[in-house]
């Protein structure tokens, strides 16, 4: 919520004023060589703002407060007020305020659709309005944050995909643990040792659906040549029906028909299960990035990560996968200026270090001296996930219709053995068409999202190519 | 004698009238207003009765019926229930101050703090089917929260557990401020336990029976969200919990089609109006029959 600002509100003039003497002291004494992000201009003027934030791990608040505290001691007389909100309600309290005029001045969200539907409805200001595009890039907002050559978000921290294992248990098995299978056949010979040694092989929670939604990201990945592949398969331009596009869910229906997955997946939650990995009662699972800090604090380097293993024939098939969640600017708050300016902060080098100092994760600017990584499982997460060629989370691609009544349900029914992964196809596609019914007006939206995403991929493969 | 106009009165409660109709008039018009809207942020383009049409079209509003009528199947044990046990407490069997402080603990905690609980409880391999697989009851053993076909009565068993402590403790107060003199007569006439309950006890409990019977039927109509939402997780597996609050819910936050939502509230209010009318002729049936 916007906040009345306690003295006067900073103009636009002031603040190009004030910016005008930033800019020219850095050219004349510092010279051209100091980084964009050195130092976040001084404000002169006084505010009173607002920040929403939710994260994968809510220690990381810890964080947020602390960058308050050190942005507050640095710009005197500007007050920023955090609120802490419930994963269920980020977007859709985000969505309700804006629509009232009185959204955050500093605004955490999702990647993809989640933020992007606000940004047609007009909720959401791009930041390379008020942030230079050399940060934005460096944050690693992820191509899903851009539309129509605009940027939506700065990015805060990644979200690697990984599938991750309990080495103990591999070794155990007779496994090489440091050699994880990297083709599904290989996978799925894994699979029948560890059942076979008495171990519970994969699996995780389904009952609140996010397990299932992590298997969609990294599964039908491996069917695309280009995230914006998936937009078309929900507007209609592709099909699920078509075999290569719930080839994913056979596998998933592989792994429940062979006895591979745990037997009480459908009545517990994702975290209750997925952690169950650490003790050795899952031998693998999926996973996060934000998780693993928390799993190498109880098992050390016996945490081993992976990406999900090939089957897919898409050029994305094998690519890691990496999520950013970030940070946007609403286009009704008083104080865009120093919102930017606060976020610009806090992807200051300090700031940065800091974030790993506190949290032992790291931020998802790609220029952070990760030199400072002291533990070998967090450093292959960000040689892997974050450095090397990653890919984006296409889950965020995903209208909640589609959330709700294809992938959640998909999901449970063939782990219940109720469904074949054909038959998910063609719910799916069903689910997709009712989505295209009901949102006719979205259809144009996200088909130029879609072009925005090829663009962006050819961008990357380009850099990719060149470098 | 001072005279009023006939207006006066209507003058003194038009204040309060007022406020009743901007605080409960003016959302039910906006979600009738909704519901005929494909709704963007607050307001968006009118649709006609296309949100009514997808609503009749989805399998999924189907489902949601019928879980809720199993449900309501549930107020005749919740009611039965609360009426044993309290009355097995009237009746002051040992210990009875100790049973009824925690017969009402469910009640005070909070219904999300309960789910929490059961949902651990029951799990495939959560605390009751380790007790169960311990005691050689295998095969009692179900998947109480994973399998589609059993997670509603899962449910609907934890709705009655909880709840019945609200009835209990109501029909204990009722049962407490009964003239003893009455039963302490049939005693003395020779009546056993089933005829002091039967005759006596019972009739006595009709209205407030009557009251809690409404109580249960709008809980189990209108307020199951928090138990479906969280101890089988968001109406699974596959909407096999899946009610109607909660599919208003999905329409509203999670598929983002506040029209849709608005639609289905529509048809909700509908109904209930029309089990209200029900409700209050057939009372006033049976108030008619015994004032004759």
């Amino acid at each position: 919520m916007t906040k009345k600002t306690r003295f006067s509100p900073m103009s636009r003039r002031s603040f190009l004023k004030g910016m005008g003497a930033v800019g020219a002291g850095l050219g004349a004494g510092l010279g051209s060589t100091l980084p964009a992000f050195a130092k976040s201009a001084r404000l002169q003027d006084t505010a009173n703002l607002s920040l929403w934030w939710w994260a994968d791990d809510l220690t990381f608040g810890g964080w947020i407060e602390d960058t308050i505290a050190a942005y507050e001691a640095a710009n005197p007389g500007v007050n920023i007020e955090s609120l802490q909100q419930d994963v269920c309600c980020v977007i859709s309290q985000f969505t309700t305020a804006a629509a009232a005029g009185e959204p955050p001045d500093i605004a955490f969200l999702f990647n993809g659709l989640y933020h992007m539907e606000n940004v047609w409805l007009g909720y959401l200001d791009p930041v390379n309005n008020y942030i230079p595009l050399e940060i934005i890039e460096q944050s690693n907002a992820t191509a899903l944050s851009r539309y129509q050559g605009n940027y939506y978000r700065v990015g805060w921290y990644p979200v690697p995909l990984v599938w991750e294992y309990n080495k103990d248990v591999w070794d155990q098995a007779g496994l090489d643990a440091d050699n994880p299978p990297a083709t599904w056949d290989e996978w799925m010979a894994a699979l029948e040792t560890l059942k076979t040694a008495g171990f519970t092989p994969f699996g995780g929670g389904l009952s609140d659906g996010f397990w299932g939604e992590w298997y969609l990201g990294n599964a039908l990945t491996q069917a695309l040549d280009s995230p914006g592949e998936a937009v078309e398969l929900f507007i209609g331009d592709r099909d699920f029906r078509e075999p290569k596009y719930w080839e994913f869910w056979t596998k998933l229906e592989e792994m429940a028909r062979g006895g591979y997955l745990n037997d009480d997946m459908l009545s517990v939650d994702l975290f209750t299960a997925i952690n169950k990995v650490v003790t050795g009662e899952l031998a693998a699972t999926q996973n996060v990035g934000a998780v693993i800090p928390s799993h190498i604090a109880q098992i050390g380097d016996r945490v081993g990560l992976m990406t999900m293993p090939v089957y897919g024939q898409g050029a994305l098939a094998g690519v890691p996968i990496t999520d950013s969640q970030g940070w946007g600017i609403p286009t009704a708050t008083e104080n865009k200026e120093i919102a930017a300016d606060f976020i610009t902060f806090m992807q200051t080098p300090e700031r940065l270090n800091r974030f790993w100092e506190m949290n032992h994760y790291f931020p998802a600017n790609r220029t952070w001296d990760s030199s400072v990584i002291d533990d070998p499982v967090i450093q292959l997460m960000w040689d892997k996930w974050v450095a090397g060629n990653i890919t984006v989370y296409i889950p965020n691609l995903m209208p909640g219709l589609f959330w709700t009544d294809a992938m959640f349900v998909s999901a449970q029914e063939i782990v219940a053995g109720n469904m074949t992964g054909e038959q998910a196809g063609e719910q799916n596609a069903q689910v997709a068409q009712q989505w295209r019914d009901l949102n006719p007006d979205l259809i144009e939206n996200y088909r130029i999202y879609a072009q925005s995403l090829a663009e962006a991929e050819n961008a990357t493969l380009e850099a990719t190519e060149e470098a | 004698m001072v005279r009023t106009r006939q207006i006066t009165p209507y003058l003194f409660v038009l204040p309060l009238v007022a406020l009743l109709a901007l605080i409960f008039g003016y959302p039910l018009v906006k979600v009738v207003d909704f519901s005929f809207k494909r709704i963007r942020g607050f307001d968006g383009a009118y649709v006609g009765f296309d949100n009514y049409n997808a609503v009749f079209a989805d399998p999924i509003f189907g489902e949601a019926i019928k879980h809720n009528l199993i449900l309501l199947v549930g107020v005749i044990p919740l009611v039965l229930i609360s009426l044993v046990i309290a009355i097995a407490l009237y009746e002051r069997m040992r210990g009875w101050r100790i049973y009824r402080t925690l017969v009402f603990l469910p009640y005070i905690i909070a219904i999300p703090i309960v789910g929490v609980v059961l949902k651990n409880m029951f799990q495939f391999n959560g605390p009751v089917n380790e007790t169960l697989r311990a005691i050689g009851l295998e095969g009692a053993a179900l998947d109480w929260l994973g399998d589609k076909d059993i997670a509603i009565y899962t449910v609907l068993g934890m709705i009655v557990w909880r709840e019945s402590a609200f009835g209990i403790i109501l029909f204990l107060s009722r049962l407490l401020s009964l003239n003893e003199e009455l039963i302490e007569a049939a005693h003395l006439d020779g009546a056993n336990w089933w005829e002091r309950t039967r005759y006596i006890i019972l009739p006595q409990l009709k209205g407030v029976i009557e009251f809690y019977l409404v109580i249960g039927l709008i809980t189990l109509i209108a307020a199951v969200f928090a138990y479906v939402y969280i101890v089988p997780g968001k109406g699974g597996p596959a909407n096999g919990t899946m009610v109607l609050e909660l599919y208003i819910y999905n329409w509203g936050f999670e598929k983002r089609l506040p029209g849709i939502a608005s639609a289905i509230s529509v048809i909700l209010f509908m109904v209930t109006i029309v089990f209200m009318v029900i409700l209050f002729r057939m009372r006033r049936g049976a108030a008619a029959e015994a004032l004759q």
